[in-house]
């Protein structure tokens, strides 16, 4: 999509031969672009959950929130927090909103790996089938954090994952056991309420009632250990590698036009095979959105205000149109 | 929770102890409530929503607490041997008492709560009765009262109708076919049935946290059937509550949660409190399992002549 986004945007900005925009200053504008329409997403399913609790959304293919709950979802991402002990854990770097923190409280293995190839877990050591490793169970990284679910137990040796986990020798996992009864939510509960939680009878947190608090009480700001990165959990029984789960909402990735330059003053040529190339991740639906803001940035960069305000006015149609 | 297994439900799969599932389907557990009001109640299309978990928990504990003060009838039974202190340490978990029986002969006897005290704090005092003080400005205490002292030596009398009762051993005299007998002080004229009674009595010192026995209840083995909280002595995992209660529960924390909200129309609160008091009525009745089984036990004794 990003290729077509950004011959549009050439194509409205440079009609008049006013302005050219390179690659780098598209990929900026792209980025911005992207984050302001993915964090629009946020508002408009609160508004649209309003209007829904009003009798102003339909359902089937009139269920508005329905469609923005798929957006928000396709940015849905599961890691195992890691552990750095006193009931500390890091928070992934790219999370935008942490939607849930599960405590999976049966480890049924731990161990390194011993060799590594493509969605594969091997180690040599192990005895998966003794100690019954099932389809399902749930496998992390305790480097990365990075978590799959078991898809096949080949032998004592070797499990087959969903996801690729590991591309090096002597790195660490934990696989925990998936049964819905041995899960469960740690509740956030703001700093403020944190020290009356534990001091009442009836609601202290417990292994079956988990709480948690963002930022660690004894974070430094501009440390490793800053504030906003990192979760408490409560009761501190709780602190083992991989046994803490968070699904969050991760920012969307930087778009990058990726290009070769054929020869001097020709064209850049875009180039799809590139290693850094990435397209934007918002659905298809959202370009007109995404050449709107972006000729707003460019409009700006390049002096021209029909450009700017064309793209305003584009953009508020379009808001009109969704009934914002 | 998943349903179990007859296998699982009678022989807890092979588990120790056998009798971990017996009779467990008539209760649901806190975990599950908490879980079905989250999913059932609260929501961005729901009356309820922006409510932290540890607020549902609260309330559902507190409904459950309140149940089993009254209308669960969920009754502990604890029995001890009361030694020569006459004292019986309330449970952990006790909360309010039902019955106290003295167990004697193969027969449970009621025991009757003392009318009146029959234990005391003490504070030391010199000959003018002056209070005596440590060095701390504390007052000095003696271990024992001496109507403690009194009771536990078995010196101490009785209003009750026993071998310590004051009158007991008082000679009389047999004149032209009557008893007539010579009080300390006054006449006796008829009885006071409520302390008509030759158990031994009990009075309860709640903040001691004991039960106090008169003396003839030494040694002699205490049957308490008490009442607690449902709270399982702080284990989540064990709290539960009858099925009967289960609807009257989250009506019970729709009420409460509602009610404790910002903003909420009044006709809603009214709504979900009517739903509240009505749903406790029909769980009660429900409970109080009225059946002509047993209605017919208490009929057949409708004719007997009282003489």
């Amino acid at each position: 999509m990003i290729n077509e986004v950004r011959n549009t945007v050439l194509s409205i900005a440079n009609k008049n031969n006013f302005g050219y925009i390179t690659p780098n200053d598209f990929n900026l504008y792209a980025r911005q672009a992207q984050l302001d329409i993915f964090e629009d997403y946020f508002y408009q399913y609160n508004a649209w959950n309003v209007k829904q609790n009003v009798r102003q959304s339909g359902t089937g293919y009139a269920d508005i929130v329905k469609s923005l709950e798929e957006v928000l979802d396709s940015f849905s991402a599961t890691r195992a927090l890691l552990y750095r002990g006193s009931s500390l854990y890091d928070l992934p770097e790219n999370y935008y909103l942490i939607n849930k923190i599960n405590y999976y409280n049966t480890v049924i293995t731990t161990g390194s790996t011993t060799n590594f190839g493509t969605n594969l877990l091997e180690d040599n050591t192990a005895t998966f089938i003794t100690d019954n490793v099932q389809v399902g169970n749930l496998v992390s990284n305790d480097e990365t954090g990075l978590s799959a679910f078991v898809t096949a137990v080949v032998s004592e040796t070797e499990l087959n994952l969903s996801n690729d986990l590991f591309n090096l020798l002597g790195i660490d996992y934990t696989i925990v056991s998936t049964n819905p009864s041995t899960i469960r939510e740690i509740e956030r509960v703001s700093q403020n309420k944190i020290f009356y939680l534990n001091s009442s009878p009836l609601t202290y947190p417990t292994a079956m009632y988990p709480a948690y608090v963002l930022g660690g009480a004894d974070g430094t700001a501009g440390s490793s250990n800053t504030f906003g990165n990192t979760v408490t959990v409560y009761p501190d029984s709780i602190g083992t590698q991989g046994m803490v789960i968070t699904q969050y909402i991760r920012y969307p990735r930087v778009p990058n036009w990726t290009y070769v330059q054929v020869g001097i003053n020709q064209e850049p040529s875009f180039d799809e095979s590139a290693a850094d190339y990435q397209d934007f991740e918002l659905p298809e639906s959202d370009a007109p959105n995404l050449i709107n803001k972006i000729l707003q940035y460019a409009g700006v960069s390049i002096r021209d205000n029909t450009v700017a305000a064309f793209g305003k006015a584009e953009e508020t149609e379009a808001n009109k149109q969704e009934g914002q | 929770m998943a349903f179990l297994t007859d296998y699982q439900y009678y022989e807890n799969s092979g588990n120790a102890p056998e009798n971990e599932n017996w009779g467990s389907y008539q209760y649901v557990s806190l975990d599950e409530i908490v879980t079905n009001f989250i999913l059932m109640y609260v929501g961005n299309d729901k009356l309820i929503n922006n409510v932290e978990k540890y607020n549902i928990r609260f309330h559902a504990k507190r409904a459950i607490q309140e149940l089993n003060y009254d209308s669960l009838k969920e009754i502990k039974i604890l029995e001890l041997q009361v030694c020569d202190t006459l004292r019986y340490v309330l449970p952990a978990d006790y909360v309010n008492w039902v019955r106290i029986s003295l167990y004697k002969d193969g027969l449970l006897l009621p025991l009757s709560e003392n009318i009146q005290t029959n234990w005391a704090d003490a504070y030391l005092q010199d000959n003018n009765c002056r209070i005596l003080f440590d060095h701390d400005g504390q007052i000095l205490k003696p271990s024992t009262s001496t109507i403690d002292m009194q009771r536990i030596l078995k010196q101490k009398k009785t209003i009750y109708l026993n071998e310590m009762s004051q009158y007991h051993g008082q000679e009389g005299y047999f004149y032209n076919g009557l008893w007539y007998f010579e009080y300390p002080i006054g006449a006796r004229y008829g009885l006071n049935t409520e302390t008509a009674n030759q158990n031994p009595t009990f009075k309860l010192n709640k903040q001691a946290g004991v039960i106090n026995f008169s003396s003839d209840m030494a040694n002699e083995l205490c049957v308490l059937e008490y009442v607690s909280d449902g709270m399982e002595k702080g284990d989540d995992s064990n709290v539960s509550v009858n099925k009967l209660f289960e609807e009257f529960i989250y009506a019970y924390m729709k009420y409460v949660i509602l009610n404790s909200k910002v903003g909420v129309q009044e006709y809603i609160i009214n709504r979900v409190r009517k739903e509240k008091a009505a749903l406790l009525r029909n769980a009660k009745l429900r409970l109080s399992n009225i059946h002509p089984g047993r209605l017919l036990m208490n009929l057949r004794g409708r004719a007997k002549w009282i003489k």
